[in-house]
This record gives structure tokens, C-alpha cells and sequence, in this order.
């Protein structure tokens, strides 16, 4: 039995408190109440700056760039579980978390060429990564082009990609909060997230390889 | 014979790279052809900030976000064709790269909300489209998702489907693997032929 859970729950939107966000506090709700010690960051309060394709980590396994990104990498890879949260703007996620994605690349190279960097199929398992979005659109194929980057970083950083919630046709709602189910999804999905790492379970609502 | 405007940006971080090289091969083959005006934009050097998710061009017809999209903006609505040349970064296209897709909200607004022209009625369907793409990595897959955020980018800047054109090359990953690449060249110069070919029918 884990007795300590901790939580990152990286919000990737440009907007305060809009519904991305207010699904990542339910989400962290849900998680707090069943035990878990919960962080929130806000990507757009962040001061970083996008990769810049220099290659210099595949060398060092370090970036150059010395910003706020290494210090949340950090956390991130001392955390049990993780969760993102952003809209779909143009298909895709939103530039912040795209560029925060971006910058995971010296973590690839630790991973992939240096073997520096290696996290346990073991430990695997018990990591639990969560995506959580919205989209205005109504059309079912609008969280395709997220994926394969969520499924790259989670695999970069260790943890299971597990099923978050996706909320589509935010437009026709008018917004999460008339959404009939999203919110009590992402308190549930993040309660249960707690209480699986607690317990050494993994996670059963896997996404795909 | 009329000029044919051609609006070329290199969206990734690093000079002269892959796909820059690729942008370049492309232009060199169309500046060939006296009618062609080119107008390269470096990304990086244009201060291009990402979407801030407000939607006041919803109501604006205007973005309240003041920077070099200002004259890209006005750049894109004046091509006649329209390169967008962006390396692959962990499976879609550099942060950068989507900061300018995602700056085309505006056009979206005016395009299905405000419902008002992007181009001149006179221009629809005249106007060309090219996606240049390169990867590290070796996966047939590798560019599967960044072609919707890129139809979509084109779709609200006015160019349609069947006028958007792809470059794509993998397995390209250190500074200038291109030039070492057996087919890009010729399929850069190609592309480039084939564009202008279809845009002098269509123009004319």
C-alpha cells in the first residue's frame, strides 16, 4: 500500500478557468479526496521558451535552454501520476502545451539514446498519465491529432496513458458546465486514479498502443 | 501575365535546416519563372505569439493580439499560394509552427462565425497550398497527425483540399541529412512545377 500519491495536473490552455481547466480541478478534486497530494501548474504563467532544434541534448542529455521547463520535468518524473489539460485549437493541442511537449526532447534522447534515463516497466505500470480536453467542434475524429503527442510524452516520462476525458462540441453546449457528463467523469476518473496508484493496481482503461 | 504572389514560411527554430532546405528548393525552382514574386518569412524572426484563446475576433473581425501576425496576416490573404515548410516535433508540427495555425483563428471568426469573405469572391478557389514537412524519425505515421491541423490551417486561410499540395520526408533528423536524401530534391522541384503549372491555368 502506497501511502503518498502525488499529482501534477498541467493545465495547457491560454485561458484562466475556462473548461479545460475546470475539468483539471475536478479531476484534482477527485484526486485530493481520495488521498493524493495535488499540484496545479499553469503552463501560460510559465516563463519558457520553445525547442529550438539545436540537437545539443543528443550528446549531454541536457538542455541548453535553462528555464522553467527543467524544474517541472523534474516533478513531473518524481510524480505518480499526471494530467494534462488542454482545448483543441486547429485540430491539435494549444502552442503552450505543444511547446512544453516540444522541449521533453532532451528526456527522448536520455531515454532513447543515452539510456540515462530509465524508468522501470515495473514502475511504468503504477504511472498513471492523464489527458483531459475539450473541443468546440462536434466532429468524433477532433482528438485524433492530440494523441499520438500525449502517447509520446507519457512514454517519454514513464507512465501508463490511461483514459481521461474528452468533451467534445463545447460550442453546441455552450461551455463544460452543460456538458451532461464531462465533470463528474473527471472527478470520478481522478478519484479512482489515487486509489488504483494507492493500491499498486494498474490502471484497467488503457489507450491503445 | 499577371504576377503570381507566393508567400513562403519556414516555421522551424533552426536556420537552414531540413525543411527550410526544402522551402528553398521549392522557391528555387519557382522563381524560375519570371512571373513569380516570392516573400519568405522566417518564422522565428517574425514575433509570431500564440492564440489567447479570448475570442474577441469572434466580435472583432480583428485579432486584439498586435505583432508580426499584423503583417501576415495581410501577406496570407494576398498570395496567391501560400508554403508552409515545418519540421515534425514529437509527432506533429514545431510549437512555433502552431503558434502561426492556431493565429489563424482570426480568419476562422471571420470565415463560419462573422461569415464574411476571407478573400475576394473572385479569388476563391484560386488559391494554392503547400505543406512541407520533414521528420527524424523513420515511421510511415510519422506526419499523420499534423495533415488535419494543416487542412484545417488552410481550410480558414481560403485554400481548398484538392489545391494543397505535400512535400514530406522522413528520416531526416540532423542539420542537412536532406541533401543527403536520394529523392527530396527532385520532389521539392517537382511539386514546385506542378503548382505553378495549375496555378497559370487557374489564374489566367
Amino acid at each position: 500500500m502506497k501511502e503518498t500519491v502525488t499529482v501534477i495536473g498541467l493545465s495547457g490552455s491560454p485561458r484562466r478557468r475556462g473548461n479545460t481547466e475546470q475539468l483539471l480541478d475536478k479531476f484534482l478534486e477527485g484526486a485530493s479526496d481520495a488521498g493524493g497530494t495535488c499540484e496545479k501548474v499553469i503552463l501560460s504563467t510559465l516563463d519558457y521558451s520553445s525547442c529550438k532544434g539545436c540537437n545539443a541534448c543528443h550528446k549531454t542529455g541536457i538542455c541548453i535552454m535553462d528555464d522553467a521547463v527543467r524544474g517541472l520535468y523534474d516533478k513531473i518524473l518524481a510524480a505518480d501520476c499526471i494530467v494534462i489539460s488542454s482545448p483543441i485549437y486547429t485540430m491539435g493541442i494549444t502552442t503552450e502545451l505543444k511547446s512544453f511537449i516540444d522541449r521533453a526532447h532532451y528526456l527522448w534522447v536520455r531515454h532513447f539514446i543515452l539510456g540515462t534515463h530509465v524508468i522501470t516497466p515495473e514502475e511504468k505500470k503504477i504511472r498513471r498519465g492523464y489527458f483531459l480536453s475539450t473541443a468546440g467542434m462536434d466532429r468524433d475524429d477532433v482528438f485524433d491529432t492530440a494523441f499520438p503527442m500525449l502517447k509520446a510524452l507519457f512514454n517519454i516520462l514513464g507512465f501508463t496513458h490511461c483514459m481521461g476525458v474528452l468533451a467534445r462540441n463545447m460550442d453546441g453546449y455552450g461551455g463544460i458546465t452543460n456538458h451532461p457528463t464531462a465533470l463528474r467523469d473527471a472527478y470520478r476518473i481522478g478519484n479512482l486514479a489515487v486509489k488504483g496508484i494507492m493500491a499498486g493496481m494498474p490502471c484497467v482503461e488503457r489507450i491503445k498502443q | 501575365m499577371n504576377t503570381i504572389r507566393v508567400l513562403a514560411i519556414s516555421a522551424s527554430p533552426r536556420r537552414h535546416g531540413n525543411s527550410e532546405t526544402l522551402l528553398d528548393w521549392v522557391l528555387e525552382e519557382m522563381r524560375q519563372d519570371p512571373a513569380v514574386n516570392v516573400t519568405k518569412v522566417v518564422l522565428i524572426e517574425a514575433n509570431v505569439a500564440p492564440c489567447r484563446g479570448c475570442n474577441a475576433c469572434e466580435k472583432l473581425n480583428a485579432c486584439i493580439n498586435h505583432d508580426g501576425m499584423d503583417i501576415l496576416h495581410d501577406q496570407i490573404i494576398m498570395a496567391d499560394c501560400i508554403i508552409l515548410a515545418a519540421p515534425i516535433y514529437c509527432m506533429s508540427i514545431c510549437a512555433q509552427a502552431k503558434a502561426l495555425v492556431d493565429r489563424a483563428q482570426v480568419f476562422r471568426s471571420r470565415k463560419y462565425v462573422l461569415k464574411l469573405p476571407v478573400v475576394p469572391q473572385e479569388r476563391i478557389g484560386k488559391r494554392f497550398g503547400i505543406f512541407l514537412s520533414t521528420a527524424g524519425q523513420d515511421w510511415e505515421y510519422v506526419f499523420d497527425a499534423a495533415i488535419p491541423v494543416i487542412k484545417c490551417f488552410f481550410n480558414v486561410i481560403e485554400v481548398k483540399n484538392r489545391d494543397l499540395s505535400y512535400v514530406m520526408i522522413r528520416h531526416v533528423d540532423e542539420k542537412g541529412a536532406i541533401k543527403r536524401h536520394p529523392t527530396a530534391h527532385k520532389e521539392a522541384a517537382s511539386i514546385a512545377r506542378s503548382v505553378l503549372t495549375a496555378m497559370k491555368e487557374r489564374l489566367s
